[in-house]
């Protein structure tokens, strides 16, 4: 008897110092979701039509786009960088495949060429950005923001009004859905289970957060830096170009000025989700927190009918708050 | 250890290549002279294929903007060489613009010009507060401060272009004095002050210290946070002085006065030399680097290319700058 009683003893012990661990551990996370919790039940309180399936259901859509921008911007931040480029490359994605379409008079039976050709863009321009940072050894926020304005350049240049003679079977899978939940929020929510494998269970993703930690002991273990960081950058334009794709079918045109802010709402979501900026340390739990956060934000501005200018004002001051809040015992570094 | 590397060939030549003390001498005096042999071979490709960038009203508008920039670009320099970056000056420059510009009708310039410079003092004394004592990086904490002062200028404004720009700035932006425009000289008289300060003075001298080693500089008995600081303060209240020219040579102040000042900036910093890791780079690098691009963007106007090839103009200089300064600093470093 005495035995048992011990070891059940042990066992509260431990579990109780279990749950003070993973608050420890977790604290950005759990922040999050109560911050969630708490705007949540706020809005329902002002709104009506805030708690309707209908909205809720909205609030999910909205947050594939942005959703797809912090992931990339995930896996980057990780590392240890910064992708300033992610709103270009969704653009010149967008704009490319609006093009072909209309030169091609439309045909339904080029989706999928040209979506994956947008994807292949994505890949190389990532791979592009990744060879310059790994072999250059520059600042990798730096020559992001190069290639952000080379790419605005080159978007200008394709167009700089909209592209109409998107195929109808294309706007049609934006509009697709089973019951009341639109299919491509089944398919993101499937990404991020997806994402949240890769990132904590495979290898490459490990060897991002590895790299990320400390490059000398990721180097020790014999992990590939270059490739590591290589594929941390190919991944993010990767979500970009699919970014950029989804944009195309919910806007119907290719839009010379998509995405347009993208960038700094993908570095902001992940950070808010606890994601940190000198690489290493976040979970892509944290990430969805940060997206559902900043979409569920605009979301009430809307319903409240706060004037656009001040919705600018107010993401200042919240992005103030947030970055004054943050305290680093780590070195600087720009 | 053999590993199996699945590295393409000429990624794993490159990363263990071992360079020769005459290649890393040479590589390190062509970043040092980039921008003035630059500056050399692009005013004899005008001469033979834009003979009108030698008109006198050209180049009396290329040394007006070479002012305007060369004034934010010397603050962005004495940031950078402190081991930080500024990344709200468009924002300061143009929120500058938005003050003066709406002095009440009785009101004297005068007052609404002190005001003008305690807001930026005041925004550099935060951005330093942030980086110094909170320890946030700079790039993000400058980025915060970039949207949050653009927000209170679109709540402030409302998103229209009003007022009207002052008489005294206009004379002061495009009148000539004797050969050249005023604006010039006030650019002279801006880099004449710093130069003396970073030479001839103790603080000069502490900034390169703490930019080339913040721990060293910290156990030399320098105030490191107070640095930092006063270069942020000082940034900030060139880039206002930047915007009053620039409303000054534009005469209307719309949204999208300045935006392209940042990019610019740190493109112009690091042509002329100056490095992202602090201590290395001089204001006689700095005003090569903005002739340089200036000259540069106005011979895609004056060539009569697409407007819109500037943007790519402007990524194409940062990113082959930012890798030649970071090969030459990862060099060096070996």
């Amino acid at each position: 008897m005495a035995v048992t009683y011990e070891r059940a003893g042990v066992d509260a012990a431990s579990r109780s110092h279990r749950w003070a661990t993973f608050v420890r551990n977790n604290g950005s996370i759990l922040l999050i979701y109560t911050f969630i919790l708490l705007l949540a039940g706020t809005a329902s309180i002002f709104s009506d039509t805030f708690l309707t399936p209908f909205n809720l259901v909205n609030i999910l859509r909205q947050s594939i786009v942005l959703g797809l921008f912090a992931i990339g911007q995930t896996a980057v931040l990780l590392t240890g960088g910064m992708d300033i480029s992610v709103e270009m490359v969704a653009r010149v994605v967008g704009l490319v495949v609006a093009t072909l379409f209309a030169a091609y008079g439309s045909d339904p039976s080029l989706i999928l060429p040209l979506a994956v050709l947008g994807i292949g863009i994505g890949v190389v321009l990532g791979g592009i950005n990744g060879l310059l940072i790994t072999q250059t050894h520059a600042v990798p926020f730096i020559i992001t923001f190069g290639t952000f304005f080379i790419l605005r350049g080159i978007n200008l240049a394709i167009s700089t009004t909209p592209i109409r003679g998107i195929p109808d079977p294309y706007l049609r899978l934006y509009d697709a859905k089973i019951g009341i939940v639109p299919v491509n929020v089944i398919v993101m929510a499937l990404i991020w289970v997806a994402v949240w494998l890769f990132f904590t269970r495979m290898r490459p993703g490990r060897n991002i957060y590895a790299v990320g930690g400390s490059e000398r002991v990721a180097r020790l273990a014999a992990i590939r830096i270059n490739w590591t960081l290589l594929s941390a950058y190919v991944i993010s334009s990767g979500f970009s170009a699919l970014a950029g794709l989804f944009l195309l079918a919910r806007t119907g045109v290719g839009d010379p000025n998509a995405a347009d802010g993208m960038t700094f709402q993908s570095i902001v979501a992940a950070a808010v989700g606890g994601i940190s900026l000198y690489g290493g340390k976040g979970s892509i739990i944290g990430t969805l927190g940060g997206v559902l956060l900043l979409t569920l934000l605009s979301n009430v501005f809307n319903l409240m009918q706060i004037n656009i200018f001040y919705q600018q004002l107010l993401l200042g001051v919240i992005v103030l708050i947030a970055v004054a809040a943050y305290k680093s015992k780590s070195p600087r570094s720009v | 250890m053999k590993s199996i590397s699945l590295k393409p060939k000429f990624l794993d030549q490159l990363s263990s290549f071992r360079p020769s003390p005459r290649f890393v001498h040479w590589v390190d005096l062509a970043g040092q002279w980039a921008a003035p042999i630059m500056i050399f071979i692009v005013l004899i490709v005008a001469a033979i294929f834009a003979p009108a960038f030698y008109n006198p009203s050209n180049l009396r508008t290329v040394g007006i903007q070479v002012a305007v920039l060369g004034i934010v670009t010397v603050g962005q320099t004495l940031v950078l060489l402190t081991r930080s970056i500024d990344m709200s000056v468009s924002a300061v420059l143009a929120l500058g613009a938005v003050i003066v510009v709406q002095t009440e009708a009785g009101n004297s310039i005068v007052i609404s010009l002190l005001q003008a410079l305690a807001v930026a003092a005041l925004i550099g004394l935060a951005n330093g507060f942030l980086i110094a004592k909170r320890q946030v990086p700079p790039f993000v904490a400058t980025f915060g401060m970039l949207v949050f002062v653009g927000g209170a200028r679109l709540a402030y404004t409302k998103g229209q272009a009003s007022g009207t720009v002052p008489e005294l700035l206009r004379a002061i932006s495009i009148e000539p004095l004797g050969p050249i425009p005023a604006a010039l000289v006030v650019w002279l008289v801006v880099n004449v002050l710093v130069i003396f300060t970073l030479r001839y003075t103790r603080f000069g001298r502490w900034v390169y210290a703490v930019g080339g080693n913040p721990g060293a500089a910290r156990y030399a008995g320098i105030n490191v946070d107070w640095v930092l600081i006063v270069a942020h303060i000082v940034c900030s209240v060139l880039a206002i002085l930047g915007g009053l020219l620039l409303s000054g040579y534009i005469g209307y102040v719309d949204l999208r006065l300045g935006a392209d000042y940042n990019m610019n900036s740190i493109a112009a910093a690091v042509v002329g030399g100056t490095t992202f890791t602090g201590g290395r780079g001089n204001m006689f690098g700095t005003a090569a680097g903005v002739a340089l691009l200036i000259m540069l963007l106005n011979l895609v106007v004056v060539l009569g290319l697409s407007i819109h090839w500037q943007y790519a103009m402007q990524g194409a200089v940062l990113v082959l700058a930012t890798a030649l300064q970071g090969f030459r600093q990862f060099l060096l470093s070996r």
